[in-house]
């Protein structure tokens, strides 16, 4: 309840989101920690991607190379996670 | 008593007269399902990604509602002295503010002396960043929390020029203007 309130009284309080605390003075840490949020959570390519209008041509584009990457990548992994699989149930299939 | 010797005799005798195999071994072993690993929840580095693991154990990386009252250096938090950061391809700029936003110092790499590209590098916004630490520091200010906006080469050697300077950074917190539904952004650069 506290929160809403104080959501209310400000709609962007600051020092709440995005913010880490330096631990043992150590700064660079806490920085990476920092941006590795924001990159998990897709702000920084948000903001590379409004920084200059992207024309429709180019979204299509690039939303297209994005859908051959996420198959290319599922397919990859599921080849590595096959070639590298362990406790098989049989020692030498197909040797038999 | 004899014949139980025998027996556990004769099985190494039978493998000395087949030193070698011709075939490969028929798998006649059953299926064991304590081989088969159970899915395990929460080892660091296998299956959860690092991230979700630094979050689950470091709950006081992050500020909470109680957060605005812890002390800092004899000061509660939320009345810490605030240093504004903006960091862009081309400048950095620092601005000390106190708690309520007034600015009390600022200094930004052009004023420090570099010209042109040389005010959107790393090196320029240590050196400003040392430099406003000295001059916050002559006013009494000794720990600060950072909000740092935009990115740039100088976002991460900003935050560690002003520790460098000898103030004691207490939060980074990034206040990047960034929007889902924006107005139309500037046309693309021609390269």
């Amino acid at each position: 309840m506290f929160l809403t309130l104080k959501l209310l009284s400000n709609r962007h309080p600051s020092f709440i989101a995005r913010t880490v605390f330096v631990k043992n003075n150590n700064v660079d840490d806490a920085c990476r920690l920092l941006n590795r949020i924001l990159g998990k959570e897709g702000i920084l390519e948000q903001f590379r991607l409004t920084r200059y209008y992207e024309k429709h041509l180019q979204t299509r584009r690039r939303i297209n190379h994005e859908k051959c990457k996420a198959i290319y990548n599922e397919d990859m992994e599921r080849k590595i996670k096959f070639v590298l699989r362990k406790n098989r149930h049989e020692p030498f299939p197909g040797c038999h | 008593m004899l014949t139980a010797i025998k027996n556990t005799l004769r099985i190494p005798v039978i493998n000395l007269g087949r030193l070698f195999q011709t075939s490969a071994p028929i798998a006649t072993e059953k299926f064991v399902h304590k081989r088969i690993p159970q899915d395990d929840e929460g080892v660091q580095g296998e299956k959860i990604i690092d991230l979700d693991s630094v979050l689950k154990s470091k709950q006081s990386l992050f500020p909470t509602l109680e957060s605005d009252n812890l002390l800092f250096d004899g000061m509660p938090y939320n009345q810490l002295p605030i240093c504004n950061i903006r960091v862009t391809h081309n400048n950095t700029i620092f601005t000390m503010t106190d708690a309520a936003g007034i600015v009390k110092l600022i200094r930004s790499c052009g004023m420090e002396g570099f010209k042109n590209t040389k005010k959107g590098t790393n090196i320029a916004a240590q050196t400003t960043a040392i430099s406003i630490a000295t001059k916050a520091i002559d006013r009494g200010v000794k720990t600060i929390r950072v909000r740092v906006r935009g990115l740039g080469p100088g976002r991460l050697a900003a935050v560690k020029g002003l520790q460098m300077g000898g103030l004691q950074i207490v939060s980074v917190t990034d206040n990047t203007h960034v929007s889902w539904n924006p107005p139309r952004p500037r046309k693309a650069r021609r390269l």
